[in-house]
């Protein structure tokens, strides 16, 4: 680490020093980047949890490489995160276009789609555990034979529900960043479209979705780096069942990890997840690339 | 000022560094010692966590010096953090377990303490020889039997057997007859939960062993090349797939959880007619609809023979028992009061009496003759004989077989039941994890 | 590594202050866009009314019977039986985690955010560009190791084995929000801070302080909600009955309850009261905190 002598040489004109960023730091580096290169070391060891690691070489990544069940992990990974994206976005967009409207109405139902986010995702998943039962769920009240499907335990379903369940508690998160995005569209450019005689749909394809296009990438880069974190709710929702049909790499690593104990193995997963994030927020970057040339703020 | 945070930044940062660094060097997982002098004993929730509580209650009540807590877990929470808990060192001084691979590899990593010379006969020879056997390692006692003997059998309503004039099956085909009667009556045939995982494996545990006898699974704990191709497994899975296929099994049973008590609602709520199952069952509807029991509305059967098999019909599958085994990180007084107490606190009369009450069989020799003034009686007596006359008892594979193995094994088999892969796949996925 | 800088730190900025006048769009009633709206709410009420009305059922009334009509028998039995599990002792758990991780990483990020804004150097800078690698990569994958180190700590199972690793996870985005928010402090007051002799540390507290208060209190709300909501470090770093945080105990309590799934979901619904509270009580700093001013 480069130390900041400027104050030395400035006095303290120059600013506070380098030290002052200590503290965070020292936290950060102990529990978060020691860790970081933990996942390294320990994804050439072999242990078990019980007994003391012992150097395996390059043995877990041949052998996690090879699991058929790792490329199903990673294929389900990729398949949750596109199809998350591709509901919750639509969606969260035009509630959030609707949200944004002043009538009194639109305000109280706003207030009202804000209550799955005062689940934790541990309650979410229970909850649509028993909502799901395909017995004594919400099935038996309607009687509508469409509803009563094996939601959890069918593997054609499972993954559809789970789409659901995370799209049920993220996308009034998401409808939030929308509606503040709308907010602030300047309302001249609906009034000058309105006099050249634009209607609904076209002022929606030609103001509303050009000037929302930066809360398009924010709430698409957390989608997108946040699902690598959807471990909780399916874990309690699925345990990553049935079979392997739920089996997302985060949760693979956790039950290599901790229920197969192949700490070895799990951390060779954990590797592919950090370098997977780290690629995925480096591609957003570059992506949108055009908005730091546009971006009217000063840079960093 | 300025110069003051910086030192005040330094040295906090120093401090911290070093106390974490002291920490580090001076103890690796595993080398922390437990404090406190009072033993500590996990449990399971559900039915015999009452009993439990009950024998250490009365326990640290006659001992205020050798005091042990108790606390308790979900069962598929239990497995997941004892593993934890004894990686960290941080185990219970009594560790509750089912013995088989598990226990195995915590003898490995030298996590448990070897109980034979604190353990002597005076204590094992009231256990019945058999469930004692399953707490041994290489001859060496690792584990003693703390619960019911926990064979599987069939759980049958009685009323739904009437309603269609069905006779409860003593083969396997005519098992597979009564399905299509039981849709054609608007019953589910078969319930059991899927989503749990272990409840399906006593399915294929019970018809391995029909087909191919106890051999087929001795083979496989003992890692022979291609022991899961067997034929044995071949055909059982193909039965459990056609079983599938045929409808046997409630719709929807890969949702329904055990952890719920939803499988076996269904059985006492008249929708579904049979349930294989363990012991637990009965205690759940013990707590979930007495009035089912007292009716007399509950069958029990053992599970059916298929023609043609090896295996002897008499073979039953299940939990001989559950095991308590000493932590070998607990100090010397926790280790005192733990052995204290299997010595002389475990198995009492009060106990035997307790859980003869909720319907479980103790493992005790002394037993048989309890047997028939209990309420359970002819339950009991059901329970007891299978487990007493059976030439096998066969520990759950999940159990017996290596963490990594029996986490392979669950997931396959619901595959299996979901008919994901074919009963081939199933056999060359598990080959896999032979020898690893 | 500063690539990395957009697009997380400039839509992490603060949003402009006030917003433009409403649109003054008539009113006129856009139908198709109601239907939708009204078809969300049942998507979203629809669990919400099954999860409270189910609470209220004993056995019978659970296993028999509509499950959307009201319970003939209410009862509050499953609460009591919550209650009973030492439910109170898993929230105050949860508030020590919680209130522990939100002021140790609020102090330490506040210095380190000043420092960033204010400090010169190239230290600093790479400080920050430390921090930033930290929001791109998804930490939670470091599970293994952490558990590893944390037992090497002698932490496991302990409260203080929660905050920690917390506080190491949230000082990233506490520290690029707050530091976002000093930069839009005005030149002219740090330099009016500068002419009446003050110290840095004396500016930090006498003008940056009062003047992030706000920021402080959203990013103090979005920390404290990951802090509150989170599952896997103490899924992983603890283990007693002692230790158990709210969202655990809900994972440990399946298989507790006489009636299982109403008392399951009486848990449910316990759980998420404090948060009502803080919903009904103040629902625009709840709102800001979530976004955490992650909208534009």
């Amino acid at each position: 680490m480069v130390s900041g002598n400027s104050t030395t040489a400035r006095g303290y004109r120059a600013g506070p020093s380098v030290w002052w960023t200590l503290p965070a730091l020292a936290f950060f580096v102990v529990f978060a980047l020691v860790p970081l290169v933990g996942v390294g070391v320990l994804s050439l060891m072999k242990w078990d949890g019980l007994s003391a690691p012992r150097w395996t070489g390059l043995r877990n990544w041949t052998h996690i490489l090879s699991d058929p069940v790792t490329g199903k992990a990673a294929v389900l990974s990729v398949k949750i995160i596109v199809l998350s994206w591709l509901v919750q976005t639509p969606l969260s967009l035009l509630l959030g276009i609707f949200t944004a409207g002043r009538q009194r109405y639109r305000n109280v139902l706003a207030v009202l789609y804000f209550v799955p986010l005062l689940f934790s995702s541990a309650a979410v998943a229970i909850a649509f555990k028993a909502i799901l039962d395909p017995n004594f769920g919400i099935s038996r009240a309607v009687g509508w034979s469409f509803l009563s499907r094996d939601w959890l335990g069918d593997p054609q379903l499972v993954l559809a529900t789970v789409v659901f369940v995370i799209a049920w508690q993220f996308v009034p998160f998401h409808t939030l960043l929308y509606q503040a995005g709308v907010r602030q569209i300047p309302a001249v450019l609906y009034e000058a479209a309105t006099i050249d005689g634009a209607g609904p749909l076209q002022q929606f394809r030609w103001i509303t979705l050009p000037q929302l296009r930066y809360t398009v990438v924010t709430s698409s880069t957390l989608m997108v780096v946040g699902s690598l974190t959807y471990f909780d709710v399916v874990f309690v929702l699925t345990g990553g069942g049935p079979g392997y049909s739920t089996r997302l790499l985060p949760l693979d690593m956790y039950l290599t990890g901790f229920t197969a104990n192949d700490m070895g193995g799990a951390s060779v997963l954990a590797a592919i997840l950090v370098v997977t994030g780290l690629l995925l927020a480096l591609g957003f970057t570059r992506l949108s690339g055009f908005n730091r040339m546009q971006s009217q703020q000063e840079g960093i | 000022m300025q110069r003051s945070l910086r030192y005040w930044s330094v040295l906090t940062s120093i401090a911290t560094a070093t106390a974490l660094l002291a920490a580090c060097g001076t103890s690796g997982p595993g080398g922390s010692k437990s404090s406190g002098e009072a033993a500590t004993a996990w449990i399971l929730t559900g039915p015999t966590e009452a009993t439990f509580r009950a024998s250490f209650d009365t326990w640290n009540k006659a001992h205020p010096d050798e005091q042990i807590k108790v606390q308790s877990f979900e069962n598929d929470a239990y497995k997941q953090k004892v593993r934890s808990a004894v990686g960290a060192g941080q185990a219970p001084t009594l560790i509750f377990g089912w013995a088989g691979g598990v226990l195995k590899s915590y003898v490995d990593a030298g996590a448990v303490d070897d109980l034979t010379s604190d353990i002597d006969a005076s204590t094992t020879s009231h256990f019945l020889p058999s469930v004692t056997k399953v707490g041994q390692i290489q001859d060496k006692l690792y584990a003693v039997p703390n619960n019911g003997v926990k064979p599987a059998v069939i759980y049958y309503n009685k009323d739904l057997f009437q309603k269609i004039g069905a006779q409860p099956p003593a083969t396997w085909e005519q098992l597979v007859g009564l399905v299509p009667r039981f849709k054609a009556a608007g019953i589910a045939p078969i319930t059991v939960s899927g989503q749990d995982k272990w409840p399906l494996l006593m399915w294929e545990e019970y018809l391995v062993d029909r087909i191919g006898g106890p051999d087929v699974m001795k083979r496989v704990l003992a890692n022979a090349p291609n022991a899961w191709s067997d034929p044995a497994f071949i055909q059982a899975n193909t039965m459990i797939q056609q079983l599938v296929d045929a409808g046997g099994f409630v719709n929807g049973f890969a949702s329904i959880s055990t952890k719920t008590g939803a499988d076996v609602a269904l059985l006492y709520t008249g929708k579904a007619a049979m349930n294989l199952n363990l012991p637990s069952a009965y205690q759940t509807i013990q707590t979930g609809d007495p009035s089912f029991l007292s009716g007399g509305k509950l069958g029990y059967l053992p599970f059916p023979a298929v023609a043609g098999g090896k295996g002897n019909p008499k073979n039953v599958v299940g939990n001989p028992s559950n095991y308590w085994s000493v932590s070998s990180k607990a100090s010397d007084q926790q280790k005192k009061t733990a052995l204290d107490y299997l010595r002389t606190g475990l198995e009492t009369d009060d106990y035997s009496e307790a859980l003869l009450k909720i319907g479980l069989v103790p493992p005790t020799t002394g037993a048989q003759a309890k047997l028939a003034s209990s309420s359970n009686g002819p339950y009991l007596q059901t329970i007891y004989d299978a487990a007493q006359q059976a030439p096998n008892f066969q520990l759950s594979w999940d159990q017996a077989l290596a963490p990594a193995q029996g986490d392979a094994l669950l997931t396959n088999l619901q595959q299996v039941f979901l008919k994901q892969i074919t009963p081939a796949q199933f056999s060359a996925n598990m080959n896999k994890t032979l020898g690893s | 590594m500063l690539d990395l800088e957009t697009p997380l730190s400039t839509s992490v900025r603060k949003a402009p202050a006030p917003p433009r006048p409403a649109r003054s769009r008539p009113h006129r009633t856009n139908v198709p866009g109601a239907i939708g709206g009204f078809a969300w709410l049942l998507v979203v009420m629809v669990p919400v009314y099954f999860i409270v009305v189910t609470t209220f059922r004993g056995q019978a009334g659970f296993f028999a019977g509509n499950p959307f009509a009201l319970p003939t028998a209410p009862t509050l039995a499953n609460y009591a039986e919550v209650i009973q599990h030492d439910f109170v002792r898993y929230v105050l758990n949860s508030v020590i985690v919680t209130t522990g991780a939100v002021v140790v990483t609020l102090a330490v990020s506040l210095i380190a955010a000043y420092a960033v804004v204010r400090g010169r150097g190239r230290g600093i800078r790479f400080v920050f560009s430390v921090f930033l690698l930290g929001l791109a990569i998804p930490l939670h994958a470091t599970i293994i190791p952490l558990y590893y180190l944390i037992t090497r700590l002698r932490l496991y199972d302990s409260l203080l084995g929660l905050i920690l690793p917390s506080v190491a996870f949230a000082i990233p985005v506490t520290v690029l929000i707050l530091s976002n928010f000093l930069r839009d402090i005005p030149q002219e007051l740090f330099e009016s801070m500068r002419m009446d002799g003050a110290s840095e540390w004396q500016t930090l507290i006498r003008l940056a302080l009062p003047l992030v208060r706000p920021a402080l209190v959203t990013v103090a709300i979005y920390d404290g909600l990951n802090a509150w909501n989170g599952f896997l470090f103490p899924l992983i770093l603890t283990q007693s009955e002692e230790r158990r945080v709210l969202p655990l105990s809900l994972w440990a309590f399946q298989g507790e309850f006489t009636v299982a799934i109403p008392g399951m979901l009486a848990a449910v619904v316990l759980s998420t009261l404090p948060m009502v509270v803080l919903y009904v009580l103040g629902r625009r700093y709840l709102v800001s905190g979530l976004t955490a001013g992650f909208g534009r």
